[in-house]
């Protein structure tokens, strides 16, 4: 102990600097998952969190028992996450592996500048994008089809719509990291594949993509800690929050947005909100668990 | 260098193959830039014409009063432009300020707190108190609702920052320049704002542009916690454009006749896509002059730390 209190001592510089990124993680990160047993409360906001009622599992009763609205939500979540991972991944890898086959390098360089630019749109600017294109009257597909289909009204279209869009504002910048594992690559390894007669499709089959598969797994794995988290813009500014759309956009995240705002319903919400933290620290631990198993030098801790 | 080899001993140099590849490219560069540009050529393109032929990247007639309308709301603008300035400037700087001393100190191999710390930082990344707890946490126990604080704090430590900061250090630093620094006499604040802190300017252009812009587009908390027109950021002020649009759209009450003539006064396609153009054009200009930073950031910090 007093070899602990002398160490800080001769560290307290480290101590102090340390302090202020410390205390904004505390009450930003730190405090709010304490507020997380309101999961087990009957809330009143008069009474806060802490001063609230407890009602035991009362709130998760009413979560199993509404079907529609938590079942929905929770597999539309879900199978966004799916979606969204398996055709981004295999797109990212694609795009890395086009541009970093062309020879013309500059055109190269120029047209990846062009592809990361719509990672640094917010949502709530791609949501006037997205509506230039798909509104019924003004819209572009509309009218250069000839049509006049209500996308903002009908359910079924939003996940080809959401996909579009995900991958239109994602997948440039998603192959950056993908193109730096390949200008890593040994190029004594494509010449001896070159002498053996090997063609470009060969190459890339037997050297380029096992080469990108350790990264793949990795960035797999660690994606799995989110499967419960949702990019909240996407689904909530995009679709305009559109109730109709609810039943193929309504995720938990966005869902819990919507609570807030209607400033109601907080005991199922908390529910909501626990039972998506919970389950992300499990898929969390899981994931770490399997990347350090195969390949340690990435695992998270 | 690499690169340049593995072009020239490739025998079909300049083939078929290629030919295909770059056309293929191509458009895929066109489906990721059309539809930015189609926003510039909206925020140009006469009023009457949207409604009459709808959105178009070739339209027949142009007009400036897509501009002349965002002047005209030119004080909220101006405002909302100062109110994201601030943010991200001082969210940004502040933010690497304390990072940057927090992976220094974790990173100090005698700190015998660094192993508790470097805990305490990932906690975070794996468990979280979500969107509700948060609010009632900051609005009801805080008071901070319609704080300006609350567009800076939340983003302003992230883990993965930490992280990256961290590594870059453990890498790219060599700890016995900090420990000669350190017997030389230097103190040890000096020493992380006189040796460190300047070495580390890679890693903080990366992180500090990253944050810059999630701080940029962040609508989330401004639109959970901001309520007077004062303090809104320009990403609220979009929303709320979207906002009373729709409420025009859906009030049939009002007659196409009427709708048009209010065209200056309430935006309408050409005066949103100004406000988009508007909002997202500064970000444009300076990302490809950090282009190179965060492409190596990304690389830092996918490797462990």
């Amino acid at each position: 102990m007093k070899g602990f209190m002398q160490n800080m001592w001769k560290n307290r510089a480290h101590v102090i600097m340390a302090l202020p990124a410390f205390l904004v993680l505390f009450f930003i990160m730190y405090v709010p998952m304490a507020g997380l047993v309101m999961a087990f409360k009957a809330f009143d906001y008069s009474k806060g969190i802490f001063g609230s009622p407890w009602n035991g599992i009362e709130n998760f009763k009413f979560l199993l028992a509404s079907k529609s609205t938590f079942f929905n939500m929770t597999r539309n979540t879900v199978l966004y996450y799916l979606l969204f991972t398996s055709v981004g991944t295999v797109l990212n890898v694609a795009l890395a592996i086009a541009i970093d086959n062309l020879i013309l390098k500059r055109m190269a360089k120029t047209m990846q500048t062009l592809m990361i630019i719509p990672v640094f749109i917010s949502y709530a600017a791609v949501q006037f994008i997205v509506y230039a294109f798909i509104s019924s009257d003004t819209g572009l597909i509309n009218n250069a089809l000839g049509l006049n289909i209500k996308f903002y009204s009908v359910a079924r279209y939003w996940p080809w719509i959401l996909l579009i869009t995900k991958i239109w504002k994602d997948t440039g910048y998603g192959s950056v990291l993908y193109m730096s594992v390949l200008s890593g690559i040994d190029t004594s390894l494509y010449e001896a594949a070159d002498i053996d007669g090997a063609n470009k499709w060969q190459k890339i089959a037997h050297i380029t993509i096992p080469s990108l598969i350790p990264m793949i797994t990795v960035m797999l794995l660690l994606s799995v800690g989110n499967v419960m988290r949702s990019d909240t813009g996407l689904f909530y500014q995009v679709t305009r929050n559109s109730g109709i759309l609810y039943p193929t956009t309504q995720v938990i995240d966005s869902y819990v947005l919507n609570q807030i705002f209607k400033n109601s319903n907080f005991g199922f919400t908390a529910a909501t909100s626990f039972f998506q933290s919970v389950v992300g620290l499990l898929l969390m631990l899981f994931a770490n668990f399997t990347v350090r198993k195969i390949a340690p030098e990435n695992a998270l801790f | 260098m690499a690169k340049m080899v593995k072009a020239n001993y490739s025998k079909n140099k300049y083939g078929i193959g290629q030919f295909i590849l770059t056309v293929i490219l191509i458009l895929l560069t066109v489906f990721f830039a059309a539809p930015v540009l189609l926003v510039f050529i909206a925020a140009f393109t006469d009023e009457v014409y949207i409604t009459q032929h709808g959105f178009s990247f070739l339209p027949q007639k142009w007009s400036m009063n897509g501009f002349n309308s965002v002047l005209r709301y030119g004080s909220q603008l101006l405002r909302s432009y100062g109110v994201t300035i601030f943010v991200t400037v001082v969210g940004t700087l502040l933010g690497l300020l304390i990072m940057s001393m927090y992976a220094y100190s974790i990173s100090r191999r005698d700190f015998r707190l660094s192993k508790f710390l470097s805990i305490y930082l990932l906690i975070p990344m794996l468990f979280n108190g979500g969107q509700l707890s948060g609010y009632i946490v900051f609005t009801g126990y805080y008071h901070l609702k319609d704080s300006l604080l609350l567009l800076i704090l939340p983003l302003c430590v992230t883990t993965m920052n930490v992280i990256i900061l961290r590594t870059y250090i453990a890498n790219s630093i060599p700890y016995e320049l900090m420990e000669a620094a350190t017997i030389d006499g230097a103190g040890d604040y000096r020493t992380f704002f006189q040796i460190t802190l300047p070495l580390m300017k890679p890693a903080l252009a990366a992180v500090g542009f990253m944050m810059a812009t999630a701080y940029w587009n962040d609508w989330q908390n401004a639109l959970l916690y901001i309520v007077t027109d004062s303090k809104k950021p320009l990403q609220l002020l979009l929303i709320n454009i979207q906002k009373s649009i729709e409420f025009l759209l859906n009030n049939s009450n009002v007659p196409a006749s009427a709708r048009a003539a209010m065209g200056g006064t309430i935006p309408q396609y050409s005066a949103t896509m100004a406000t988009v153009v508007v909002v997202i054009a500064p970000i444009m200009v300076v990302y490809p002059f950090f282009q190179k930073y965060f492409v190596k950031g990304l690389t830092v910090g996918s490797v462990k730390g």
